[in-house]
């Protein structure tokens, strides 16, 4: 790994330097007669349109966007980043590339497992992305177990785990998911519509993983029977659990740090996980194939994974980071709960079965 | 003046061919394409012939929707009642703003609702002070139904009392002098006057609440699924034939309802205008009868409701905005403010929003009531039901499936020539709201204009007016409350108009009102979207109150 992370950086660097790979950079790159990497990065130039969710640059809150684009282009100061936010999301994109229409978009960031299955049962031979990872040298510092994409378009930048939130005051830790179906959680849960919340979704996933794909639907049974709230989204799940509908509610093992910042009542706030497991869930950015500006678009993605930008995400995006080099700071670390066991579907896993699962899910929970 | 002459002769006829062509190419083409993803024969009886889609999907929306048109009408007649027959202090203003809560984007009346029913909500905190509950009132059917009332019960309040201020109070008298009974006057009279409107009501109450989905997922929770929220998962998974066929059919589902009501509208007869409206009784006077008094306190049972239906969501909603973790804050307007001043390019500036609301509103307004009016009058001369369902569509065909086929029809573009044709930013906006809005002028219209005597138009028109100039000169103002309730819900859709308008505001600074307030949701805090939410209130209910001035005074001069 360590050699082949070398000779790519060694080759794009090169690249840089002789200013062919960039169709939008000056053409008279390489003559500055400085420092390979340095000449890439000050000739570098153009712009640089990325594509993500809104929440990612538009977050009440805080939201990476504005200290990304500030941050990028201080190191690359002839290019100039532009956030897109598509209401559909990468499903936009999807759906461009289905019926052959232009994509003038270079980046996507916010890319799950899923994604990338529906992208493939989409679009079939048409890519969308393209494999991006190997030609990276910081990739050699993303955490292997969050690797999601085996044709290594998607590149994880952060990752999530999908955990309990509940209320100290009211409750205490189910700790297991036997325990969610006891009379004595009757009434108590609220997950989401595990066909459009990522929250739902990871928690269908959790317990198909935990129960088999043969025995999860029983397994939902019992929890209906227990009285179970699902709501649409993480959105409306997360608000009824504010304002004091139910005790406990499918969210992310960060909710402290959000809880801290705004002076909350900590016991409001435990983390629970189920069997000592958390869902993880990472997200991931990849570069569009059609892309005219790769050598940028390749810069963006190492800068992404670089040690400044991984220990900044965290506590921007709230989430934890996804290389073994970042350093989110002293807050994250005291108020950001990581699961003893992360356990996730791989790609593989996934790609021909979620669809299925989700399916019957939903049909057996709206028949009355 | 040769050219002036020939426009105004065929003003009409040109109007008609624009609406038309507005029509297709923002809307009918864009359900064609969702249309033609359908597939044959074969994919419709698959969906119709799978129990848990006729059973559970189909049984479900009608009936909720059944529920939803009931809750609507019996919380909204009282309400049309109160403001057509009673004089009180601040009448007319709440008369404008019955049209509030039509606008609310859901996402924020699942707030409201949540803030003012939930388990520590404010109906409970209210409770608790005389020692009852809590009681656990949201994510069930109840909850879905009253949210529906909360839309539509203030639509069917309007138009009915749009009905009940034309009603010319001769008639009635005339029944009471030649010996009728009050309640035979009000059967045999105003009932058969105010059953169109009624009707309107209800059909249009029938029809979103069978379409609705974002409240049916936000208060009644994922085991209660319409076919619409069935149609949106589906297209989030991409899977547009299924969902194209379910949309195909929940869409001829409300068009033969469509069709059916203009088919009973045509045969009641025309309401007359009102030359003298019939005189209001105090609300605050001496009361002599045993009768009236119980009237009294029935008025005062429904405003009883009023409050906790209507005024706690919304006044719940403002509290939300006001309050943090530890109390009282303005922090929440304190991040708008700084938004606007700091906000990057890229992020939603409340100050834009606002800006872009009241202006594509305007737009709308411009082009919805010559397009609502111009349907109205040519549906009336070629006395075709068929023509009329046909323009009346747009109210019958789900968010969801206009949002798609723009999408895939105008965002992306259509190849013509080797080019690509796109529609979008703000013109493409203002279209989309147009479409959605202009049917509610028509109805709101219609009705009345077919009230108006023929012969003061053939007498016009033997005079040497053209049809345009009678239109103008002697029937649009005869029916200038209903182009002031027209003008006031074409404003108010362009305002809440949420699907086509973020589809259609992709990657530019088109955004609006309630695009924002989804926007600012998220990250475990309430507080920005509600306090943009409370803008959105103000600046809605401002803007309505105005509207309805405005048309009052030109009704009245």
């Amino acid at each position: 790994m360590n050699r082949r992370t070398f000779l790519t950086a060694g080759s794009t660097a090169l690249a840089g330097l002789a200013g062919c790979l960039d169709s939008s950079g000056t053409s008279d790159s390489g003559t500055s007669g400085t420092t390979a990497n340095t000449t890439a990065q000050t000739e570098l130039s153009g712009t640089l349109k990325v594509a993500t969710y809104s929440a990612f640059v538009d977050a009440p809150s805080s939201s990476p966007g504005k200290w990304l684009k500030t941050a990028f282009e201080k190191e690359y100061p002839k290019a100039t980043l532009e956030w897109q936010t598509p209401e559909n999301e990468v499903n936009y994109f999807i759906q461009r590339r289905a019926q052959g229409v232009d994509i003038d978009t270079d980046v996507y960031v916010g890319l799950n497992v899923d994604h990338l299955i529906t992208i493939d049962d989409k679009l079939g031979g048409k890519q969308l992305f393209t494999p991006v990872a190997d030609s990276l040298s910081n990739y050699g510092h993303v955490k292997d177990d969050l690797k999601f994409d085996p044709k290594r378009r998607a590149v994880p930048y952060d990752t999530g785990y999908i955990s309990l939130v509940y209320n100290g005051h009211e409750v205490e830790n189910p700790g297991t998911f036997d325990a969610l179906t006891k009379p004595k959680f009757e009434s108590t849960l609220i997950t989401e519509n595990a066909q459009q919340a990522i929250t739902g979704r990871a928690f269908l996933l959790w317990t198909i993983y935990e129960k088999g794909p043969d025995a999860y639907l029983d397994y939902w049974s019992q929890l209906k029977r227990n009285d179970v709230q699902i709501l649409g989204s993480w959105d409306a799940a997360y608000t009824a659990y504010s304002n004091g509908e139910r005790p406990i509610v499918v969210s992310y093992s960060t909710d402290q740090v959000y809880a801290n910042r705004s002076g909350a009542d900590m016991q409001k706030h435990q983390i629970g996980f189920l069997n000592g497991q958390g869902y993880a869930n990472p997200e991931g950015m990849a570069k569009f194939a059609n892309t005219d500006t790769p050598t940028l678009a390749n810069a963006f993605l190492e800068f992404m994974l670089s040690k400044k930008v991984q220990s900044k995400i965290p506590t921007l995006n709230v989430q934890f980071p996804a290389t073994d080099w970042a350093d989110p700071g002293k807050e994250f670390e005291k108020y950001a709960k990581a699961p003893e066991k992360a356990i996730t579907y791989s790609y593989d896993e996934l790609k021909g079965n979620v669809e299925g699962w989700v399916d019957e899910w939903a049909r057996q929970i709206a028949t009355n | 003046m040769g050219i002036w002459h020939w426009l105004e002769r065929h003003a009409l006829a040109l109007l008609g061919v624009v609406t038309s062509a507005v029509l297709i190419v923002l809307f009918y083409f864009p359900v064609a394409i969702v249309f033609a993803d359908a597939g044959g024969v074969d994919a419709f009886s698959a969906v119709l012939t799978d129990r848990f889609y006729v059973n559970e999907i189909f049984a479900f929306t009608a009936w909720q929707a059944f529920l939803s048109t009931l809750a609507s009408v019996a919380l909204g007649l009282p309400g049309a009642y109160i403001l057509s027959r009673y004089e009180f202090p601040g009448r007319r203003t709440i008369r404008s703003l019955t049209i509030v809560p039509f606008v609310m984007p859901s996402i924020l009346v699942a707030i409201g609702f949540v803030a003012m029913f939930g388990q520590r909500g404010l109906l409970n905190d209210l409770l608790g002070v005389v020692g009852v509950g809590p009681y656990s009132l949201l994510y069930n059917l109840p909850a879905i139904i009253v949210a529906h009332a909360f839309y539509n019960a203030p639509l069917v309040a309007r138009i009915t009392n749009a009905a009940w201020e034309s009603v010319d109070a001769r008639e009635v008298e005339t029944a009471r002098s030649l010996g009728a009974s009050r309640f035979r006057a009000f059967r045999d009279v105003l009932i058969p006057q105010l059953l169109p409107a009624i009707l309107t009501g209800a059909l249009l109450t029938f029809i979103f609440t069978f379409m609705s989905f974002p409240i049916v997922l936000a208060l009644g929770g994922f085991e209660f699924q319409t076919v619409e929220v069935w149609i949106y998962a589906l297209v989030r998974d991409l899977d547009y034939s299924e969902a194209a066929v379910l949309a195909v059919l929940e869409t001829s589902l409300s068009l033969v309802l469509t069709y059916g009501y203009l088919r009973y509208e045509a045969r009641q007869t025309a309401a007359t205008r009102a030359n003298r409206p019939l005189a209001r009784k105090r609300v605050f006077s001496g009361v002599d009868s045993s009768t009236e008094s119980l009237e009294r306190v029935g008025v005062l049972v429904y405003s009883a409701v009023v409050i906790v239906v209507f005024v706690g969501p919304l006044l719940s909603t403002v509290l939300e905005s006001v309050t943090g973790p530890s109390g009282f804050t303005l922090r929440y307007y304190e991040f708008l403010v700084t938004r606007q001043i700091s906000g990057a390019s890229f992020q939603t500036k409340p100050g834009v929003a606002v800006q872009n609301s009241l202006v594509f509103g305007l737009g709308t307004l411009l082009v919805a009531l010559p397009m609502g009016v111009v349907i109205a009058v040519l549906s009336r001369t070629w006395d075709s039901r068929l023509i009329e369902a046909v323009a009346m569509a747009p109210l019958a065909v789900s968010g969801v499936m206009v949002g798609l086929g723009m999408l895939r029809g105008l965002v992306f573009g259509v190849p013509v020539a080797g080019t690509r044709v796109q529609v979008s930013g703000a013109i493409a906006i203002v279209a989309a709201h147009a479409v959605a809005a202009y049917p509610f002028v028509t109805r709101n219209v219609a009705p009345m204009l077919s009230g108006i005597d023929p012969r003061m138009v053939e007498s016009a028109r033997a005079l040497g007016a053209t049809r345009f100039r009678s239109l103008v000169d002697i029937e649009l103002p005869l029916v200038a409350v209903g182009l002031a309730a027209g003008a006031a819900f074409a404003f108010a859709i362009s305002i809440g108009e949420f699907d086509s308008t973020v589809i259609l505001a992709t990657g530019s600074s088109s955004y609006t009102m309630p695009v924002a307030v989804e926007r600012y949701l998220g990250n475990r805090t309430l507080g920005p979207a509600t306090a943009m939410g409370t803008v959105l209130l103000a600046v809605t209910a401002a803007s309505f109150i105005v509207i309805d001035r405005l048309g009052g005074r030109w009704e009245n001069g």
